[in-house]
């Protein structure tokens, strides 16, 4: 399987009369991408509206980021299987992106009704808490959307996210008759018998369990959101976008799968210092005991089939889902398998383990520093000039002052950051305190 | 010495390991001591056995953290045997 992937450099966007790219200058036909939206009977609004790096401005509520991408060569389409697309096996042939460029989902529809999980992500262009995310040397470009309330949960999260897909098709094919100023070529080709084999572990969250639906949206392989066994993927499916977000933190979107650093350091280190194998994708959040460990087994298996000599495993969510990619961890090693441990650390208040069940086969672990921005210390976000998406943001109460309940703050004020932080792939260089 | 504890977990093995020493197998994680899914006079029975199970958990001594499964049979659940399967 080899791909090549041409990047376009997005240093400006502007609204025109035409959609195209040429030297480095995004322009977008704002009135005939939106009219591609509002094709579908679902919406109700539908607006665009620019981010540029360094802006004092915020975008609320995030649902996801989409790093534009599109086949020029080869089967299939980018993104596939999500919202209805073609399920072609996508990973060969040429694939043009808009590297610097961000489509930005934003809507107040939220990922179930079930509870339990909030999109809590608001994206500032400048500022420290900006400086957090990758976002804010991106330019995104934001689709400002919202659907029939009448619609149940799955159609108005499908209408939302397919919304955000159309935009990022319709900037994408801007590239599609021109030859990328960057090209680069992944493949898994033949290489040194002696180096060692690693293979990717991508343990990705399912909202399955907790909607009920096997159709919620969320973090997806080829679409598909569902608790399902172990997948194999070629890692450049996954640059095709085969697997995507998003899930509840800035660090768990399509794009910042898209450009997990750790991913793409494995593919352009195979046949240098490894051969890398390619990625296990794993679901979690099963729900007995007997699951988590099923799945655990079968992944360290499958990572053994496939020669393994050695393990990278991430994962994107928390809580009970740390099991299944714990015990995964664990299978690996009693299977021989050398595995390092991708992960943020829980709150260690009162002499409290980081980790739900620090089991000793973990004896390799990289910390991203901690789960939580409250651990973290990371103070309030300044206010901003200009908000894009909803004018108002609730946030928790004061439990201690008595007044617990969420309050309504304006967006465009100071505002303590999302409760989660947990850099999932590695993309900021915050570690462990000791 | 001091109370005795039984733990209904859908999660056992982490309740073991994190060293409780009465476990009791719950059925999953959305609904621990029972299941919905199987009507209201199943889902009551066995959320009943759930909780015997516990409490004979509560009279029996033991060594060190064991696991009592209320669908292995016997009130008290046989002790031990789904460790063992589960700990290899």
């Amino acid at each position: 399987m080899r791909l090549e992937l041409g990047s376009f450099p997005v240093e400006r966007v502007v609204f025109a009369d035409r959609t195209r790219w040429a030297d480095g200058t995004l322009e977008v036909h704002r009135d005939a991408v939106l009219r591609a939206v509002r094709d579908d009977p679902r919406i109700v609004s539908a607006e665009l509206e620019l981010a540029a790096p360094g802006e004092s401005v915020r975008i609320w509520p995030v649902r996801d980021v989409i790093e534009p991408r599109i086949k020029v060569e080869g089967a299939g389409v980018c993104y596939p299987g999500i919202c209805g697309r073609p399920i072609a096996t996508v990973g060969e042939g040429r694939t043009h992106r808009l590297a610097g460029l961000g489509v930005a989902e934003v809507s107040s529809v939220n990922w179930h009704d079930s509870g339990g999980d909030f999109v809590e992500t608001y994206l500032d262009m400048s500022g420290p808490y900006a400086a957090m995310y990758p976002y804010h040397r991106l330019h995104l470009l934001c689709v400002v959307v919202e659907p029939d309330p009448a619609l149940g949960s799955e159609a108005r999260n499908d209408a939302v996210h397919k919304a955000a897909l159309t935009v990022s098709d319709a900037v994408a094919a801007a590239t599609r008759g021109l030859t990328a100023p960057q090209r680069e070529v992944f493949e898994l080709g033949p290489v040194n018998e002696a180096l060692p084999k690693v293979v990717y572990l991508w343990c990705v969250h399912s909202p399955q369990a907790m909607s009920g639906s096997p159709d919620a949206y969320c973090t997806a392989t080829y679409g598909l959101t569902q608790l399902t066994p172990p997948w194999y993927l070629h890692p450049n499916e996954v640059l095709d976008g085969a697997l995507t977000g998003s899930y509840r933190t800035a660090f768990a979107m399509s794009w910042t799968v898209a450009n997990n650093p750790l991913h793409l350091d494995l593919l352009r280190r195979h046949g240098k210092d490894w051969r890398f194998l390619g990625d296990i994708v794993l679901r979690t959040e099963w729900t007995t005991q007997h699951e988590k460990q099923l799945m655990a087994n079968q992944a360290a298996k499958l990572a053994q089939v496939l020669g393994a000599d050695g393990a990278i495993v991430t994962w994107d969510a928390g809580g009970n889902e740390f099991i299944e990619v714990i015990r995964t961890v664990q299978a690996c090693e009693r299977l021989g398998i050398r595995t390092v441990f991708l992960t943020s650390e829980d709150d260690a208040t009162d002499g409290a383990p980081t980790m739900l069940e620090p089991l000793p086969e973990a004896d390799a672990i990289v910390s991203t520093s901690f789960f939580n921005n409250h651990t973290l210390g990371v103070p309030e976000a300044p206010p901003v000039r200009r908000v894009i998406g909803l004018p108002e943001k609730a946030i928790q109460g004061d439990r201690r002052a008595g007044t617990g309940k969420d309050v309504m703050v304006p967006t465009a004020g100071p505002l303590p950051p999302p409760r989660r932080y947990d850099d999932h792939y590695g993309f900021n260089s915050l570690s462990c305190i000791e | 010495m001091g109370i005795p504890v039984a733990m209904i977990s859908a999660i056992y093995d982490l309740a073991l390991t994190t060293g409780a020493n009465r476990v009791v197998r719950g059925a999953r994680i959305e609904h621990v001591c029972g299941d919905p899914h199987l009507g209201p006079e199943k889902d009551y029975a066995y959320g009943l056995r759930i909780v015997r199970t516990a409490l004979g958990a509560l009279a029996q001594a033991v060594a060190g953290p064991t696991l009592f499964d209320p669908l292995a049979g016997g009130a008290a659940g046989a002790a031990g045997q789904e460790a063992a399967r589960h700990a290899s």
